[in-house]
C-alpha cells in the first residue's frame, strides 16, 4: 500500500510529467511563427553563453581545417613549382621544334629520344619513330639548335641514332663564312666531361676565328647542307705547318635532347641554314663581319707602312738630289709625295 | 556542510562539464551525427538518480535547448526528452540500475528512444527514418554509451548519491 507522502510524492512527478509533455505538444503543434519568436528569445537570453561557446568551437574547428587547406594548398604548390623550370624548358623545346619544322620546308618525322639510364647513353639514341614513320637508315637527326646525329638502324617503330659523340661519326663541313672546308668528328679530349667535336682537315692558309659557326656542308650524300654542327671555340692542334683542327663547342647536345626531328626525303642540294637562324649563327654572322673588318683593317695598315717605307726612302734620297731633308713625321702627316718625286719611285 | 550536499554539488559540476563538453567539444570532434550527445548523457544520468517528475522536467528543458539550438521542429526535442527522462526514472525502479553497465545501456537505450520519437514527431519520411533509426542511431548510442562508462567510472563515487532520497 502506497503511504500518503508517497501518494503526494507520485502524484506532483505526474502532474510535472503531464505539464511537460503538455508544454511540448504546445511547442509542437504552435504556430510557426511562434516558436521561432520563443526559440529566438532563448537564444538571445539564456541559452546566448551556450550558443557563444558553440560558435567558439566551430570557429576553432573551421579554423583548423581552412588552415590545413591552406597547408596543402601551399605544399601542391611547392610541389609543382619544382617542376615548373623542367616544364618551361620542354616548352620551349617543342616549340622551337615546331618553329624548326616549319622553316624546313621538306620532309620530316618528330621523334622522342629514349633516353637509357646508361654511361653510354648520348652516343647512340633510340627514337620512338621507325619504318612506319617513314624513318630510313642514314637519315639526319637534327634539334632546333642543330645537328644530333643520324639514324644507324631501324625497326617498324622505333630506331637507333648515332649522334655525333659516338667514335665513328664523321660529317663534312664548312665554316658559315664559307672560307674553310673540313670533316668534323668527336674529340677524344673532352673537357669537363663534356663531350666535344674536333675540325679537322682545314689547310693551314685557312685561319678560321674564334666564334665561327660550322655547318654541315652537303659534301657526301648523307647530311643536307647548312646544319649547324658547332661552333669554333679554340685550336686543338697544327700537323706539321698543312692542317689546322679546331674545338667546336657542339650546337645540339643528344645527353638533353628529349624530342628531335628526323629528316626524311630532302633533296639533294638542298641548303638548310635558313631553317637554323639561331642565335649562335647571328653571332656569327657579326664576328665574321668583325673579322672581315680586321683584315680590311689589316690591309689597310699594310699600305700605309708600305707608303711610309717608301716616302723614308724618298727622303733618303733626296739630299743627293739637292732638297731639304724631311722628316718621317711630317711625310707620313702630309697628304703625299710631290708626283716628280711619285714617278721617281721604283 | 553534510556529505550528501557536497557530493550533489559535485555531481552539479559533472553535469555542467558535461554542458561544457555538448558545446565546446563535441563541434570538434567527427562526425556529429555519430559523435557522444553530452546532453543525454547528462540527462539520463541525473534522470537516473531523481524523481520521475524531476527527471520529466529536466528532460523537458534539455528538449528545449535541443529546440531551440537544432533546426529541426520545435517542440519534437522537448517531447522526446520529456518522455526518455521520465522513462528512464522509473526504469531505475524496475531494473538494478547501480551497475555501471546497467547505466550505459540506459543511455544506449535512451538516445535511440529519443531519436525515434523526434523523427516520429519531426514527420520525417520512412526512408530516412529507417536509415537513421538503423544505422545512425545504433552508431551514436555506442559511442554515447561508451562515453557514459568512462563518465561512470571516471565520477563513480559521486554517482552512488540518490538525488530523490
Amino acid at each position: 500500500m502506497i503511504s500518503t507522502s508517497d501518494r503526494r510524492y507520485t502524484r506532483r512527478d505526474t502532474l510535472l510529467f503531464l505539464l511537460c509533455l503538455g508544454l511540448s505538444l504546445f511547442g509542437l503543434f504552435s504556430p510557426v511563427t511562434w516558436a521561432h519568436g520563443v526559440a529566438d528569445t532563448l537564444r538571445g537570453t539564456v541559452l546566448s553563453p551556450l550558443v557563444w561557446l558553440q560558435a567558439r568551437a566551430e570557429e576553432g574547428r573551421t579554423s583548423r581545417v581552412r588552415f590545413r587547406q591552406v597547408t596543402s594548398q601551399r605544399d601542391s604548390t611547392a610541389y609543382l613549382s619544382q617542376f615548373l623550370p623542367s616544364l618551361r624548358a620542354e616548352n620551349e623545346r617543342l616549340r622551337q621544334l615546331l618553329r624548326l619544322s616549319r622553316r624546313l620546308n621538306s620532309g620530316y618525322v618528330s621523334a622522342e629520344v629514349l633516353h637509357q639510364p646508361q654511361a653510354m647513353d648520348g652516343r647512340t639514341l633510340l627514337l620512338s619513330a621507325g619504318s612506319r614513320q617513314g624513318v630510313a637508315v642514314f637519315n639526319p637527326v637534327v634539334a632546333p639548335e642543330g645537328l644530333i646525329g643520324m639514324v644507324s638502324s631501324v625497326s617498324g617503330k622505333s630506331s637507333v641514332a648515332m649522334s655525333w659523340a659516338h667514335p665513328e661519326f664523321r660529317v663534312s663541313a664548312f665554316t658559315v663564312s664559307g672560307n674553310a672546308f673540313g670533316v668534323v668528328a668527336p674529340s677524344n679530349e673532352g673537357r669537363n666531361g663534356e663531350g666535344a667535336l674536333e675540325f679537322r682537315g682545314v689547310p693551314y692558309r685557312d685561319s678560321v676565328p674564334l666564334g665561327t659557326l660550322v655547318l654541315s656542308s652537303g659534301l657526301g650524300g648523307v647530311f643536307p647542307k647548312g646544319i649547324p654542327v658547332g661552333t669554333v671555340i679554340g685550336t686543338v692542334r697544327e700537323e706539321a705547318g698543312w692542317e689546322r683542327v679546331y674545338r667546336l663547342r657542339p650546337a645540339a647536345n643528344p645527353g638533353s635532347a628529349a624530342h628531335v626531328l628526323v629528316l626524311v626525303g630532302t633533296p639533294q642540294g638542298r641548303d638548310l641554314a635558313g631553317a637554323f637562324p639561331s642565335d649562335s649563327l647571328l653571332e656569327a654572322g657579326r664576328l665574321d663581319s668583325i673579322a672581315r673588318l680586321r683584315r680590311a683593317d689589316s690591309v689597310v695598315q699594310a699600305a700605309r707602312a708600305a707608303r711610309a717605307a717608301r716616302r723614308d726612302s724618298l727622303t733618303r734620297a733626296s739630299p743627293i738630289q739637292g732638297g731639304a731633308p724631311t722628316s718621317p713625321i711630317q711625310g707620313g702627316t702630309s697628304s703625299g709625295p710631290a708626283p716628280a718625286l711619285k714617278d721617281s719611285a721604283p | 556542510m553534510s556529505s550528501n550536499r557536497v557530493s550533489r554539488a559535485q555531481l552539479l559540476l559533472v553535469m555542467l562539464l558535461l554542458v561544457v563538453l555538448q558545446f565546446y567539444v563535441r563541434p570538434r570532434l567527427w562526425d556529429a551525427r555519430i559523435s557522444p550527445d553530452f546532453l543525454l548523457i547528462a540527462l539520463m544520468l541525473f534522470a537516473m538518480r531523481s524523481s520521475p517528475g524531476v527527471a520529466a522536467l529536466a528532460g523537458f528543458a534539455v528538449g528545449l535547448i535541443a529546440d531551440t539550438l537544432t533546426p529541426a521542429r520545435f517542440g519534437a526535442g522537448a517531447l522526446a526528452h520529456t518522455l526518455v527522462g521520465y522513462l528512464a526514472s522509473w526504469g531505475r525502479a524496475v531494473f538494478f540500475a547501480d551497475n555501471m553497465l546497467v547505466n550505459a545501456g540506459f543511455v544506449a537505450a535512451g538516445l535511440w528512444l529519443r531519436d525515434f520519437i523526434v523523427l516520429m514527431a519531426s514527420g520525417t519520411n520512412h526512408r530516412q527514418m529507417l536509415t537513421e533509426l538503423t544505422l545512425y542511431s545504433p552508431l551514436q548510442a555506442l559511442t554515447t554509451a561508451g562515453f557514459a562508462l568512462i563518465v561512470l567510472i571516471t565520477f563513480r563515487s559521486m554517482f552512488s548519491v540518490r538525488l530523490d532520497a
